[in-house]
């Protein structure tokens, strides 16, 4: 019981019902019903920010892919395209179709992970284990790209690492087909599945004008009804060749949000399906200055969770001066807190996760873990062999 | 990019009254320099033209450089950037505070999602925003020294670790 505002307040987290990640919620109830809410936040803040300005440019570009790890290609592209900005070069065609390729099957992996999460809390955990087994096609294919199916550390700065052979393309395309396949069944399901429509319909509903009003970005303001989207106000990379059509719902409930993430993994693929057909020819990489030109840029990407923004200002040496990151999931934090009020304590894990937040993004920190134990090296197909039969 | 230049030319006339000077370092964005005290009126009218969102609050330290010998020395500054946008125009009001007058009123009764940037920037950078309804840490650990500001350039770690590097 708060003695100053004689209500009883329930602290949730930083170890969580609701959430993988830390963060510490206070919910001001009156019986089931909450009237308040205030977020803390800061659990796993690294000061990568202030990291960048001790590293070069080079570095940063590393460091910056590691503020997420469902999101990591777009970090990199918002940096890279910053400093690119700065020192005046832009990156070959065919690097900037594979840098968007890149971001949309990073976008199908993450709206995925999302769908697996956002049904673990409304109780519906069959559909969190299909669609993350399912998730696992399209990080082996940015595994088999990159070699990596975390941080795929695809960008340099001018231009990317990995090209997209004709054998590669061909295996993508067999991948996306079976993703299309899935993610129909999963959009029929979360339409018609009267047992989990209950949970996310008409709860923590949202109109376009409030959604404005509390700031509210990417498919939060999206199933809304707001129909921004930085892929289509502001082309970047080759969007603007390859464009993709802004999905939006108007219920704006958590139900819409469901529909409009699962509508916005079809465009994805429909997206790098034509990007894959026509592949532009030619480099990989542009040459880069070794010190950045003195200025400012500002660089916007959509990342999965909405608009993601970076501000790069360079002194004219080999370090930046500052860069700024603003992640989308910060922006949406407001819509939680305003949202909560009126509603029952128990819908508010599922309101917690529509917002699909990201707490390395916000926080920004890392945890390096030194293996004490055998350190002989598996492959990775060796692991998941170890990984069926352990559990066989 | 007609509509980017009709949007940023709409900005440009209304802050007119109250903009020290305009800036274009991008096609795509205008800077409009603003007195700290006229901040509120500006982000007043640009709510109530509607034009776009608050993406971001910026800080940026400027420490004081070297004393030279026989000139006076110079106060240290943080500047401060209200980044908003619309569509792909951007436009950023900069607002600059010396270090002894680092106050700022608060727009987040205007744009409650200013709040959050608001709070990170009077924790990273010791910038105090009067009528701020939020109190203590929202991402600094609760035992972080007070007056210690992480972004600012005078801060290089504890013990000189991040010197080191």
């Amino acid at each position: 019981m708060s003695a100053d505002t004689n209500k009883f307040v329930i602290p949730i987290g930083p170890q969580h019902p609701a959430l993988k990640e830390p963060a510490n919620f206070e919910f001001w109830v009156d019986g089931e019903t909450v009237t308040g809410a205030s977020v803390r936040l800061g659990y796993v803040h690294r000061g990568i920010e202030k990291g960048a300005e001790a590293r070069t440019w080079v570095q940063n570009l590393y460091l910056m892919e590691r503020i997420c790890g469902i999101c990591s290609h777009v970090h990199a592209t918002a940096y890279t395209l910053g400093v690119e900005k700065l020192a005046g070069v832009e990156a070959p065609p065919r690097a900037q179709a594979i840098r968007q390729i890149m971001g949309e099957l990073e976008r199908i992996h993450s709206h995925m992970l999302w769908l697996g999460v956002a049904a673990h809390e409304g109780g519906f955990d069959s559909l969190f284990m299909y669609s993350w087994r399912d998730r696992e096609t399209v990080m082996d294919l940015l595994e088999k790209i990159s070699g990596n199916k975390v941080h795929y550390s695809a960008n340099l700065l001018g231009g990317v690492k990995f090209d997209i052979t004709p054998e590669l393309a061909a295996e993508i395309h067999k991948g996306l087909e079976f993703l299309d396949e899935r993610n129909r069944f999963y959009l029929k399901v979360v339409n018609q599945d009267e047992t989990f429509i209950g949970r996310p319909r008409g709860i923590g509903t949202m109109t376009a004008e409030r959604a404005n009003f509390l700031g509210a970005i990417g498919p939060t303001a999206r199933a809304s009804g707001v129909a921004h989207d930085i892929r289509v106000d502001a082309p970047y990379l080759k969007y603007s060749e390859f464009p993709i059509k802004v999905e939006t719902h108007t219920s704006g409930d958590l139900h819409g949000r469901f529909i409009v993430r699962i509508n916005e993994t079809f465009e994805s693929i429909r997206v790098i399906r034509e990007i894959l057909d026509h592949l532009p020819p030619g480099e990989l990489t542009a040459r880069m200055p070794r010190r950045i030109p003195a200025g400012e840029a500002i660089s916007r990407v959509e990342a999965p969770r909405g608009e993601l923004l970076y501000f790069v200002a360079s002194n004219g040496s080999d370090k930046p001066e500052r860069v700024k990151v603003r992640t989308p999931s910060l922006c949406n934090w407001s819509t939680v807190l305003s949202l909560a009020i009126g509603l029952k304590l128990a819908d508010m894990p599922m309101l917690l996760t529509g917002i699909d937040p990201c707490f390395s993004c916000n926080d920004r920190s890392v945890s390096v873990k030194r293996g004490t134990q055998d350190s002989s090296m598996w492959s990775w197909e060796k692991l998941r062999h170890y990984g069926i039969e352990y559990y066989r | 990019m007609a509509s980017t230049i009709g949007a940023l030319g709409a900005v440009e006339a209304v802050l007119e009254p109250l903009a020290v000077s305009f800036n274009r370092p991008q096609p795509e964005r205008l800077d409009a320099v603003i007195r700290p005290d006229d901040l509120l009126t500006a982000v007043r009218t640009m709510v109530n033209e509607s034009w776009g969102f608050l993406s971001a609050i910026v800080g940026l330290d400027h420490p004081a450089p070297a004393p030279v010998e026989g000139e006076a020395e110079v106060e240290g500054s943080i500047e401060v950037l209200y980044t908003f946008c619309k569509g792909a125009a951007i436009a950023i009001l900069r607002t600059t505070l010396p270090y002894s007058q680092a106050v700022l009123p608060t727009i987040s009764g205007l744009l409650p999602a200013a709040m959050l940037y608001e709070w990170e920037l009077r924790e990273m950078f010791g910038v105090e925003v009067i009528g701020l309804p939020v109190t203590g840490h929202l991402i600094l650990a609760d035992d972080w020294p007070d007056g210690l500001y992480p972004l600012r350039k005078s801060f290089v770690g504890f013990n000189g670790e991040e010197k080191s590097q």
